[in-house]
C-alpha cells in the first residue's frame, strides 16, 4: 500500500507538471465559412437529435431522400439528459456525426471547441429567421449552425378562473399582481400564479430584466448587479411575499396544480399547449388561454430558445449535410415539421401558413417571437445559469433580498467569466 | 411458535411497506397517461389499459434493444464470473509480493467517482476503434472491482489447507481453481452474477455515450429518449420500468436457491 | 502464477482506468473546460487554485456536510435493515421464504425512473399515501421533499429502501456459511439467543460486514441518483450531495474544478474505507 502510494504520487505530480507546462495558445485563428457546392449529393448523412425531434426526424427525412436519390439520412435519437455529455465525448474522441441538434444555449460552448463548422453563407439566408433565433447560432460574430425550431415563453392563464374573479389577462406587471391576488381571493386558486424557482428558473427572471429595460451582459461583461435586475427579482419575489405564488409545492406538482385550478397561471413555452390538452382531458382547452408576457417599464420582451442544427468539421459528407439542413429550413418543410412535432418554425415566412395562424394560442407565440431575445452565446453561460438559479431559489424562498441576490449573482458570475 | 407467528407478521408488514412503491409503479403502468398524472392519484387502475406497453412496442425497436441489453449483460456477467474469481484467487490463495498493491488498485478503481473517467475512457475506446460496438459498451465493465472484492471476501474463508493439500497432490493452480475453489464459491458466484447483471442491465450513461446508432441502444438508453422534464410519457416510462425489472427478478428467482444450498452443505470448517 | 490470475484485472486497469484516472487528477491542476476537449493539453496550469476555490465554495461545503449526513445515517440504516431482514429470513422461516426474499430484494432492482414517479406519489404533501396515513392518526405531514428539514432524511430513507435488499442477499449468503455445529455447541452451553447472535453470528459475519460497510459507504459517498431525480439538490441545496455537485460542474463544462472536487471526494472515500478495513479486519488471520 505504502509503496504504491509513493509511486502513484510521483506519477501524478509529473502529469501535473507536464500539464502546467503546456499553456494555452494565444488566440485562435477565426473560422472561415466554406461554400457548399450545388452539385449532386450522395451517401449517408448521420444526424443526432433529442427527444421527439429524434423520434420523428428519421421518417420525416424520407421526403428529402426521395428528392435526392443516393442520399440516406440516418437519425439517432438521444435522451435530453445525455445529449450534452454525448456530444462533448464525441468531440473529445473525434467520433462526431455529420449533424447534431443542440440546445440553443450550447452554441457558445460548442463553437469554442472548434469542432463545428461555420454556416456557409451561400446556402442559408439569415434574414429568413427571427432575429432573436439567429442570435442563438452566433458565437463571436460568426454563425455556426442554423436555427431549426424555436420556443419562447408566454403567459398561460385559466380563463374560467379569471372570469370568476372578474379580471382579464394582465398586460402589465402591476396587473399581474392584481390578477394573482384576485384569482386567489375570489376564484379559489389557492396558489395564485405558479413561477418556477428550481432548475431552469433563470428563464423566469431573465425576461423580467429585459422587460425592465436591463441587459444581463454589456461590453462582454456580466451585468447582474443592476437596478433592472433588482426590480425583476422584486417583481418575482413579490408574489411569494404576498402568498400569491407557491414556494412549498413539491417538484412535479406542476402542471397538475394548473389543471386542478390551484394555480391560475404560469409562464412557459408552446409545448405546454399540447401537454395541457393531453393531461387536462376533454374540454380543458376551453378553460385556459395564452397571452403575451405582461409588460414591464420597457416592454414585454420574452426569451428565445429552441433547437439549432450544427455540422461537425469531421463530417465526411458535409455538402449533403448542409443541403439537408437547407431543406429543413425551407419554409414549407418548417410548416410540415410543425405539423409533425409541434416545433415552432424558426423561419418567419412559415408563420403565414394557415397551419400556424389557425390556432390563436400558437399565433400568440408567433407575435412574442418577433421581439424575443436570447442569453449571450458565451461558453460559460450554463455555469452562470446555475448560479442564477441558486440565487433565484433563495429569493423565492424569501431567504435573501433582491438587492443582495443581484450582488451575489454579479460576484459569482464575474468569478466564472464569459469564457471569451 | 408464537415467536414464529410474530416473525411472519413482521415480515409481511415489512414486505407491504417495501413493495408499495414498486407495486404502485406496476399498477400505474396499466393506467392511461391522464390517470397517471391525475391528482389525487388512484391506486388501482380505474380504466386499465395497455397503452403504455403498446407505445413501448410502437415507438422503439423493443426486440433489438432488449437483445442488446441481454448480450451486454450476458457478456459482462460471464466475464466477471471468470475474471473476478481469478483475481480473487490470486489475492487470497497465491502469495505474491505485489498482492497488496493489486488489491489497492482494485479498491482505487472502485472508489473513484465514475463521472470523472467518462470522457478520457471514451477517448480510449475511440482510439481502439470501438465506438458504437457492443465490445466498446462492455469493455470497462469486464472485471468489476466490486466483484473482485466480493470474491476475495468469500475466498478468504476457504481454508488454505484445502489448497495446500491439492498442491501436495500435484494439482496445478488452474486445476485447483476450477475443480476445488470455484465449486465451493457457488453462493458467492450467484451473488456476483446478480450484482454484475444488475450493474450492466441498469447502466445508462456509458452505453448512451458509446452507442451512436439506435440498433446498438440498450433498454435504459432507449427509454431515456422519452424522458423529458415537461412532456415525459409516463405510461411508456412505467411500462419500460416494468419491462426492465422483470428479467432481473426472474434471474433472482433462478439464483436464490444457491443461497439456500449454501456453503454450509459443502462442509467447510 | 499469481500474475496470470491477476492479469485480467491488471490489463483492463492499465487500458481503461490508469490513464483516465491520471487525467482526472491532472486536470484538477488546470483550467480545463469542456471547450478544450479537442486539445486537452492546450490549457493553463493553475496550481492549487481549484482546490482553494473548493474550500471557499458555499455550495461545495454544503454538499460536503450533506454527504456526511447521507453516509452517517444511510450506511448504518441500510446495513441494519439488510442484516435484520437476512437474520429474520434465516431463522427457520420455511413458508413463503422465496416470496419474502424476492419482495425484499425488489427495490434494489427497480430502475430509478419508475421509482421516482412512485415515490413522488407516496410523498405528495396533500394526496400522498404517507400524509394521508398520517392524517388518519391526526398528524399533519409536511411537504417532505419541499422542506429544507425533511428533504434530506426523506432521501436517506429512500436510498436505504433501495439498497438494503442487496445487503440482505450478501448477509443471507454469509449466514449459510456459518457451520451449524457452532450453534449446536452454543445451545449445549445454554447461551441465550442474543448471546449467540453476538458471540457467533456477528463475528462470523465479519467479512460480509466489511464488504457491505465498504460498499454502502462508497455508494452513499457517491450518492447521486436520488437527489438528481427527486429534488435536483433542492430546496436550497439541502439535498445536494458531493457527487451531484461534481456532476453539475461537469455538466456545465467546468472540468478542472470538477476534477479537483472529485479528487477530494476520492481521497475521503479512501480514508474512510481504510478505517473500515482497520476496524473490521478479520481476527482469526
Amino acid at each position: 500500500m505504502r509503496k504504491f502510494s509513493r509511486r502513484a504520487a510521483i506519477g501524478l505530480v509529473a502529469t501535473g507538471l507536464v500539464l502546467s507546462g503546456c499553456g494555452r495558445d494565444a488566440g485562435t485563428s477565426a473560422d472561415k465559412a466554406k461554400d457548399v457546392g450545388a452539385g449532386k449529393i450522395s451517401g449517408t448523412v448521420t444526424v443526432w437529435a433529442m427527444g421527439t425531434e429524434g423520434e420523428q426526424l428519421g421518417a420525416f427525412a424520407k421526403e428529402f431522400e426521395a428528392a435526392n436519390p443516393g442520399v440516406k439520412v440516418v437519425v439517432t435519437p438521444m435522451g435530453f439528459d445525455v445529449a450534452h455529455d454525448k456530444i462533448i465525448s464525441a468531440i473529445a474522441g473525434g467520433a462526431t456525426p455529420d449533424i447534431s441538434m443542440i440546445g440553443s444555449t450550447w452554441m457558445g460552448e460548442l463553437a469554442k471547441t472548434g469542432a463545428v463548422e461555420p454556416t456557409p453563407s451561400n446556402l442559408i439566408d439569415k434574414s429568413a429567421f427571427f432575429p432573436g433565433s439567429w442570435e442563438t447560432v452566433l458565437s463571436g460574430g460568426t454563425a455556426y449552425g442554423v436555427p431549426w425550431y424555436v420556443e419562447t415563453r408566454a403567459f398561460y392563464y385559466r380563463k374560467d378562473l379569471a372570469d370568476k374573479a372578474k379580471v382579464k389577462a394582465p398586460t402589465t406587471w402591476e396587473e399581474t399582481q392584481s390578477f394573482a391576488s384576485a384569482v386567489k381571493a375570489k376564484a379559489g386558486a389557492s396558489q395564485g400564479v405558479y413561477q418556477n424557482f428550481r432548475v431552469g428558473s433563470w428563464q423566469e427572471v431573465v425576461p423580467l430584466v429585459w422587460q425592465a429595460g436591463g441587459e444581463i451582459v454589456e461590453g462582454n461583461k456580466w451585468t447582474f448587479d443592476t437596478p433592472q435586475m433588482v426590480s425583476a427579482l422584486t417583481q418575482f419575489q413579490s408574489f411569494y411575499k404576498k402568498g400569491t405564488a407557491p414556494n412549498k409545492v413539491a417538484e412535479g406538482a406542476f402542471p397538475q396544480n394548473f389543471i386542478k385550478g390551484e394555480a391560475a397561471a404560469f409562464y412557459s413555452g408552446p409545448w405546454m399547449i399540447y401537454g395541457l390538452d393531453k393531461d387536462g382531458g376533454a374540454g380543458f382547452d376551453q378553460k385556459y388561454d395564452v397571452a403575451p408576457y405582461p409588460k414591464g417599464s420597457a416592454g414585454g420582451t420574452s426569451l428565445m430558445g429552441g433547437g439549432d442544427l450544427v455540422v461537425f468539421k469531421k463530417s465526411k459528407n458535409r455538402d449533403a449535410a448542409w443541403r439537408f439542413i437547407q431543406w429543413l429550413s425551407d419554409p414549407k418543410t418548417q410548416v410540415k415539421w410543425f405539423q409533425t412535432t409541434k416545433g415552432l418554425p424558426a423561419v418567419q415566412s412559415a408563420w403565414q401558413d394557415p397551419a400556424l395562424t389557425s390556432d390563436k394560442r400558437v399565433a400568440v407565440f408567433g407575435e412574442v417571437l418577433k421581439t424575443a431575445k436570447t442569453p449571450p452565446p458565451y461558453s460559460t453561460w450554463e455555469q452562470v445559469a446555475r448560479v442564477l438559479e441558486g440565487e433565484i431559489q433563495k429569493v423565492a424562498l424569501l431567504k435573501t433580498s433582491p438587492a443582495e441576490a443581484a450582488k451575489v449573482m454579479q460576484q459569482k458570475a464575474d468569478d466564472i467569466g464569459t469564457g471569451l | 411458535m408464537v415467536r414464529k407467528a410474530v416473525l411472519y407478521v413482521l415480515l409481511t408488514l415489512g414486505l407491504g411497506v417495501v413493495v408499495t412503491p414498486f407495486g404502485w409503479a406496476v399498477l400505474s403502468s396499466f393506467k392511461p397517461e391522464q390517470e397517471i398524472r391525475q391528482s389525487p392519484p388512484t391506486f388501482l387502475p380505474e380504466r386499465p389499459t395497455l397503452d403504455g406497453y403498446r407505445a413501448l412496442l410502437d415507438q422503439m425497436d423493443l426486440f433489438i434493444v432488449f437483445l442488446n441489453s441481454v448480450v451486454v449483460a450476458g457478456v459482462i456477467v460471464a466475464a466477471n464470473i471468470l475474471f473476478c474469481s481469478m483475481v480473487a484467487y490470486a489475492l487470497t490463495k497465491l502469495p505474491f509480493r505485489a498482492r497488496n498493491i493489486v488489491f489497492a488498485l482494485v479498491m482505487v478503481q472502485m472508489m473513484v467517482p465514475g463521472i470523472v473517467l467518462m470522457i478520457p475512457q471514451f477517448v480510449v475506446v475511440a482510439n481502439l476503434g470501438l465506438v458504437n460496438t457492443i465490445f466498446g459498451i462492455v469493455l470497462p465493465y469486464l472485471v468489476m472491482p466490486l466483484g473482485i472484492f466480493l470474491m476475495r471476501q468469500f475466498m478468504a474463508e476457504i481454508p488454505d489447507e484445502l489448497v495446500h493439500a491439492a498442491r501436495i497432490d500435484g494439482a496445478g493452480e488452474f486445476r485447483i481453481f476450477f475443480r476445488i475453489v470455484m465449486p465451493l464459491c457457488k453462493p458467492a458466484l450467484a451473488t456476483l452474477g446478480l450484482i454484475t447483471f444488475l450493474t450492466a442491465w441498469n447502466n445508462f450513461l456509458w452505453p448512451a455515450v458509446v452507442a451512436q446508432t439506435q440498433d446498438r441502444y440498450t433498454l435504459p438508453v432507449a427509454l431515456a429518449i422519452f424522458s423529458n422534464h415537461q412532456t415525459s410519457q409516463y405510461g411508456l416510462l412505467l411500462a419500460g420500468a416494468v419491462v426492465v425489472v422483470a428479467p432481473v427478478l426472474i434471474l433472482f428467482l433462478a439464483l436464490q436457491r444457491f443461497f439456500i444450498e449454501g456453503i454450509a452443505s459443502t462442509g467447510i470448517k | 502464477m499469481a500474475w496470470v490470475f491477476a492479469a485480467p484485472f491488471l490489463i483492463l486497469f492499465v487500458l481503461m482506468y490508469a490513464g483516465p484516472l491520471l487525467a482526472g487528477f491532472g486536470m484538477s491542476f488546470t483550467d480545463l473546460r469542456s471547450t478544450d476537449v479537442q486539445n486537452p493539453l492546450n490549457v493553463n496550469g493553475v496550481g492549487l487554485d481549484n482546490y482553494q476555490r473548493l474550500m471557499q465554495d458555499e455550495a461545495m461545503r454544503k454538499a460536503a456536510w450533506n454527504t456526511f449526513f447521507f453516509v452517517a445515517t444511510g450506511v448504518p440504516l441500510t446495513i441494519l435493515l439488510g442484516l435484520g431482514a437476512a437474520v429474520a429470513l434465516h431463522s427457520g422461516i420455511n413458508r413463503a421464504r422465496v416470496f419474502f426474499r424476492v419482495g425484499y430484494f425488489m427495490p434494489h432492482v427497480t430502475s430509478i425512473i419508475g421509482i421516482a414517479v412512485a415515490w413522488r406519489f407516496l410523498l405528495d404533501p396533500e394526496s400522498g399515501l404517507l400524509n394521508q396515513g398520517l392524517g388518519l392518526v391526526g398528524v399533519d405531514g409536511p411537504a417532505w421533499l419541499a422542506e429544507e428539514s425533511t428533504a434530506l432524511p426523506s432521501l436517506v430513507v429512500m436510498a436505504a429502501w433501495r439498497g438494503f435488499g442487496f445487503d440482505m442477499v450478501i448477509f443471507l449468503a454469509a449466514l449459510q456459511g456459518i457451520p451449524r455445529d457452532l450453534y449446536e455447541a452454543a445451545d449445549v452451553d445454554g447461551a441465550g439467543r442474543w448471546a449467540t447472535f453476538r458471540k457467533i453470528t456477528v463475528p462470523m459475519l465479519r467479512p460480509a460486514l466489511l464488504f457491505t460497510a465498504v460498499y454502502s459507504t462508497i455508494g452513499f459517498m457517491q450518492f447521486l441518483e436520488e437527489p438528481l431525480v427527486m429534488t435536483q439538490g433542492g430546496p436550497l441545496d439541502s439535498t445536494l450531495s458531493a457527487s451531484y455537485a461534481i456532476y453539475k460542474q461537469f455538466g456545465v463544462g467546468n472540468y478542472g474544478y470538477a476534477g479537483a472536487a472529485a479528487s477530494v471526494l476520492f481521497t475521503v472515500i479512501v480514508a474512510l474505507s481504510f478505517l473500515q478495513f482497520r476496524m473490521l479486519r478479520p481476527k482469526h488471520h
